[in-house]
């Protein structure tokens, strides 16, 4: 179908997309001790140009202490019938100052320019929100996640803002019994939205306790919504299988009811999908056994932060943080996954200390795969405070991406020899990534109407 | 109200009581890292080495950390002339593996913490009060 609105007709159309040239990925200096302002790094990603696997630009924020974590374009897949709509815009909302700082990747696609910034404490006087995470656009319009109230307080709720990125107030109307907001994705055809939780501003920010998950501080739950009432309807309480239910993700497939979430303590995947008599069911899928270390008391657990879907559905991607490694399952089968790639770098587990020639601070962490599914760009940091209590050397030596490439037909996954881009060698100092976008879209981006 | 910054050869700063530190201090030319400004997020952490300061507000630190004398500048006012670490420099306690070097019960946030056994009392004063 041709049209003029951003993205692409279908997912089958995503996959044929031009091969991504350059990426986006974030970098932060909030809390390495380095008293500049967090940044939108341009890497370039094209084999055949001299600057390949560099930082190509650098656009840094207007003020400091942000904490870039995620980002959303102003418009997707979901305005392909629109053609007033562009992919023009890339938010990037500042977790700890509330800022939304609206980028303009158009005008020069390899040096982004600040467009506009949203206030954080406008966001606070006019919603009572904070804590800014996933941002998806819906059709013309877009919402954030925000996990807290102007306090910092869960369950926090919804930023609705318009095409010109002016507050129009809270999206939902509802938050009913849900306790934590985390991320969400919906699936327009079934009317539905799942979101997740992590937990209140106020205790994730200032670090990892696990006691207080033992106290309820942290989330358990998954949330079904009903997408047009923009209300809650369900709720699935998936106790100690679903400790810390963080990375939601349907399949791209509009007519799918079938979903994932990644818990992060539990390192466990969970699946959900509608049955024939149109009853939401779950099951856990993957779960990703703890492992000895020498010096830990307990075994460590994966941490499984972050999962992704490949455009065709086919794979589910998935990190484990604190034990280094990368793994891609062949979800042919949802309800039975089969392990089909595997590779290691950094993490505590000691299996791949170094990586293409450095030195790994950190585990695999945010991920971004190429639309055709050959191309897994992979970074190190979480958060600022979660580094600096799992991984303290990556102040000194920063983050990195490295790209592993991946076999779409037949899985498997191999780190590629000639790719790293290391954060620790940054200008003004060490910094590190986190999530990374291709301008054209990519696969955590995009949902079909 | 004087504040003196061990880790920047003593340098001192006449500050407002009224005003938060991290406010006054970066009105003085000193460079801290800082985040919310709400005293969620504990970015602008620093250690207090002498004298007493007003953190009610502060919700990012735990009690083991409040007996180690962090303190939030973005909320924190002086009630006495106080001597602080500041920067990451001074966040060796802050940040621990919670799996290596678990929290005891009473060293839990203000509001999930248990009352701290009874010879613990002595350094009772900064546990912040629930």
């Amino acid at each position: 179908m041709e049209c003029c609105g951003p993205g692409y007709a279908s997912p089958a159309d995503a996959i044929k997309a031009p091969r991504e040239k350059l990426l986006y990925t974030i970098a932060i200096y909030t809390g390495t001790g380095i008293q500049k302002p967090d940044y939108l790094a341009t890497v370039d990603v094209d084999p055949d140009s001299p600057t390949y696997s560099q930082v190509i630009h650098r656009l840094e924020m207007p003020g400091i202490g942000d904490e870039l974590h995620h980002m959303g374009w102003n418009a997707c897949s979901s305005c392909f019938d629109d053609g007033n709509m562009s992919r023009k815009y890339l938010i990037l909302p500042g977790v700890r100052s509330n800022n939304l700082h609206i980028v303009d990747t158009a005008t020069d696609p390899r040096a982004p320019r600040l467009h506009k910034v949203v206030d954080g404490a406008d966001i606070k006087s006019k919603t009572n929100l904070s804590g800014p995470h996933t941002v998806h656009c819906l059709g013309s319009e877009i919402i954030i996640s925000m996990l807290g109230d102007a306090k910092g307080e869960a369950p926090g709720g919804y930023l609705h803002l318009n095409k010109d990125f002016e507050i129009q107030g809270r999206w939902e109307n509802s938050m009913g019994d849900i306790k934590f907001g985390y991320d969400f994705w919906y699936q327009p055809r079934h009317n539905v939205m799942v979101s997740s939780e992590w937990a209140a501003p106020n205790t994730f920010m200032p670090g990892f306790d696990l006691e207080e998950v033992g106290h309820l501080k942290y989330g358990r739950e998954l949330h079904f919504w009903d997408f047009e009432k923009r209300v809650p309807v369900e709720t699935m309480y998936l106790g100690e299988d679903g400790l810390l239910p963080l990375e939601v993700k349907f399949h791209h497939d509009p007519d799918s009811t079938h979903g994932f979430c990644g818990a992060a303590l539990s390192s466990n995947v969970i699946h959900w999908w509608k049955d024939d008599a149109g009853k939401w069911q779950w099951e856990k899928i993957i779960d990703v056994a703890n492992e000895p270390h020498p010096d830990w008391p307990i075994p460590v657990p994966g941490v499984m932060s972050a999962i992704l879907i490949s455009m065709d559905d086919k794979y589910l991607y998935l990190n484990n943080w604190l034990h280094g490694d990368m793994r891609q399952y062949d979800i042919s089968d949802p309800h039975n996954p089969v392990l089909t790639g595997q590779v290691w770098m950094g993490g505590l587990l000691g299996r791949a200390p170094e990586v293409n020639g450095v030195k790994m601070a950190g585990g695999p962490q945010m991920f971004q795969l190429s639309l055709d599914g050959k191309r897994l760009y992979v970074t190190t940091s979480l958060f600022s405070t979660w580094d600096n209590q799992f991984y303290p050397e990556i102040r000194e030596r920063g983050g990195v991406m490295v790209k592993i490439d991946c076999d779409p037909v037949n899985g498997g996954m191999t780190l590629n020899p000639d790719f790293i881009v290391d954060f620790g060698q940054e200008p003004n100092g060490p910094s590190r990534c986190h999530e990374a976008r291709y301008p054209g879209g990519d696969c955590t981006s995009d949902i079909w109407l | 109200m004087i504040v003196t910054i061990a880790n920047r050869d003593g340098a001192r700063y006449v500050v407002d009581p009224r005003k938060p530190l991290l406010d006054s201090l970066r009105d003085q030319g000193v460079e801290l890292p800082f985040g919310c400004k709400y005293g969620g997020c504990i970015t602008c952490a620093a250690k207090l080495t002498t004298g007493e300061v007003d953190q009610r507000r502060q919700v990012a630190l735990n009690n083991r950390q409040l007996n180690d004398g962090y303190v939030i500048l973005c909320v924190a006012r002086p009630t006495t002339d106080i001597t602080l670490e500041i920067g990451v420099e001074s966040h060796d306690k802050l940040y621990r593996n919670p799996f290596l070097d678990p929290l005891k019960p009473h060293e839990l946030k203000a509001d999930i913490a248990t009352p701290p056994p009874s010879s613990r009392k002595a350094v009772g004063h900064k546990e912040q009060e629930a």
